[in-house]
């Protein structure tokens, strides 16, 4: 007895057949091969039966020499549901094509909205964020993260202060404050000026108010420099204090460099290759070859995909390997100590203000301990103590 | 003459040699599960097949079944499956 399996697989046919001698035509049809099966009589010469499909062409021959009729009056198995499956096909492809346009959409960039940005400001973020490939349109997963993308305006243009950049759904929102004109800054309340740390003064220059010190007094933390004050005594009026007071003040610091170092730097080369991650199995979409860099840095780029307004649990993975190479410095003595004096100068001077300036170094200690050099450092600097201080007005 | 003196001389081998008898003498092997279904193996044709009764030649005479709601599930040239209800099997000699 053969498998029904194999039947559903080539596919069969229920075949009706009438006349007289439909059993002889049976016997007919099983001395020519044909696989015949659930034979059902229904009254006197007629009778029902399955055959293969690939059996049709073959009784069809049985049929002329008998006396018999045949009618198919139904079908079954796998060629038949491909059949009919290929012609409704047009219904899946449409089924399909909808999920991926849906799909499409909801990982698109539908708006980009800058809020607290004058108009030339706006102007310029929109042409910088067209750069970066951010616009209507973009694919999502194929631009940087929003913290990226943060970084790289308020590095390129210099009049915002910070710009907060949220991404919400298929809309980017963008939070702009922008740096305040100087001109802005008139309305400032009666003050003093008072002296941020311990100082000789060197030079002043007071646009407004009453200066209490002069040149080459020694101040402290604290002590009022000039006064809001103004006017004699009885007559008195309150000023918001203006100028600059250049006072010669002293740092300490200390470096500790040491001789030899190994460190990593990168060569420029990268490579990158591209996954879609579900949970944690991810699939590799691009880039299959593997990492040529004997050292490298690697960075991770995850970016949900959505559909609708879901997020699936389905990620775009970009993967960056970056070459580096190593690089050993070794010092002299000498060498290291006169690094160290650089280090501290450069150290303090991102510290300072713009219009301070170191006018003397002095070091106080060198030493080489355990591979290591270390440097105390005392600097003379002149740079602007005053601080403003509001003055509090009493009934 | 010939043939009824190679009936005796399969006869004698089985009977002699312990062979089963379907293969040496051409027999038909029945077998029945229940009343539900008979499994016939050696035939030589359908003869008559209706919902209540199954006819088949054999290499000596026919075989008549008997019985209710009867659907041939599988027949090959030798073979055959019969399911229904079945009364009655019934030996025809026509000779």
């Amino acid at each position: 007895m053969k498998n029904k399996w194999l039947n559903f697989l080539s596919g069969s046919v229920k075949v009706k057949v009438q006349g007289r001698g439909v059993e002889r035509f049976i016997n007919a049809c099983l001395r020519n091969g044909i696989f015949v099966w659930n034979v059902k009589k229904h009254g006197e010469d007629v009778a029902t039966f399955f055959i293969l499909l690939k059996d049709v062409s073959r009784m069809r021959v049985v049929v002329r020499k008998s006396g018999c009729k045949i009618f198919f009056i139904g079908k079954s198995g796998l060629p038949f549901l491909v059949r009919k499956t290929v012609a409704n096909s047009g219904f899946f492809i449409g089924i399909c094509l909808f999920l991926t346009v849906v799909f499409l959409l909801s990982n698109m960039v539908w708006n980009v909205r800058i809020q607290g940005a004058k108009p030339e400001t706006e102007y310029r973020i929109l042409k910088e964020l067209k750069q970066m490939g951010v616009e209507k349109g973009a694919f999502q997963f194929l631009l940087d993260p929003p913290e990226t993308i943060q970084k790289k305006l308020t590095d390129r243009i210099e009049t915002i202060t910070w710009v907060g950049v949220e991404l919400k759904g298929t809309a980017f929102y963008f939070q702009v404050v922008e740096k305040k004109q100087p001109k802005e800054s008139e309305a400032v309340n009666v003050r003093h000026l008072v002296a941020k740390k311990k100082a000789v003064i060197t030079d002043m220059f007071v646009e407004e108010g009453q200066p209490l010190v002069s040149v080459h007094d020694h101040v402290t933390k604290g002590q009022i420099l000039v006064s809001g004050i103004i006017g004699k005594e009885g007559q008195t009026k309150f000023v918001p204090a203006r100028g600059k007071i250049f006072g010669e003040t002293w740092y300490k610091s200390t470096v500790i460099l040491p001789l030899d170092a190994i460190f990593y730097v990168l060569t420029g080369k990268y490579m990158e290759k591209h996954y879609i991650k579900i949970k944690s199995l991810s699939i590799p979409v691009w880039g299959f070859q593997k990492v040529p860099f004997a050292h490298y840095e690697t960075e991770r780029r995850k970016q949900a995909l959505r559909f609708w307004k879901w997020e699936l649990p389905l990620f775009y993975e970009r993967v960056i390997y970056r070459e580096t190479e190593e690089v050993k410095r070794s010092y002299s003595w000498n060498e290291a100590f006169q690094k160290a004096k650089e280090i501290g100068k450069e150290e303090l001077e991102a510290k300072l203000e713009e219009d301070a300036s170191i006018k003397g170094e002095k070091v106080l200690h060198a030493a080489k301990e355990n591979g290591k050099v270390r440097v105390e450092i005392y600097y003379e600097v002149v740079e602007n103590i005053a601080i403003p201080q509001p003055i509090v007005q009493g009934d | 003459m010939v043939k009824k003196w190679r009936q005796q001389v399969r006869s004698w081998l089985m009977n002699q040699l312990e062979l089963p008898a379907d293969i040496v003498m051409d027999l038909p092997r029945i077998t029945m599960i229940g009343h539900i279904h008979i499994y016939i193996e050696n035939h030589r044709g359908l003869l008559t097949f209706s919902d209540k009764e199954l006819r088949l030649l054999l290499k000596q005479g026919q075989l008549l079944v008997r019985g209710e709601q009867f659907v041939i599930k599988t027949i090959l040239p030798e073979e055959i499956l019969l399911e229904g209800k079945i009364h009655q099997v019934i030996y025809l000699d026509n000779d």
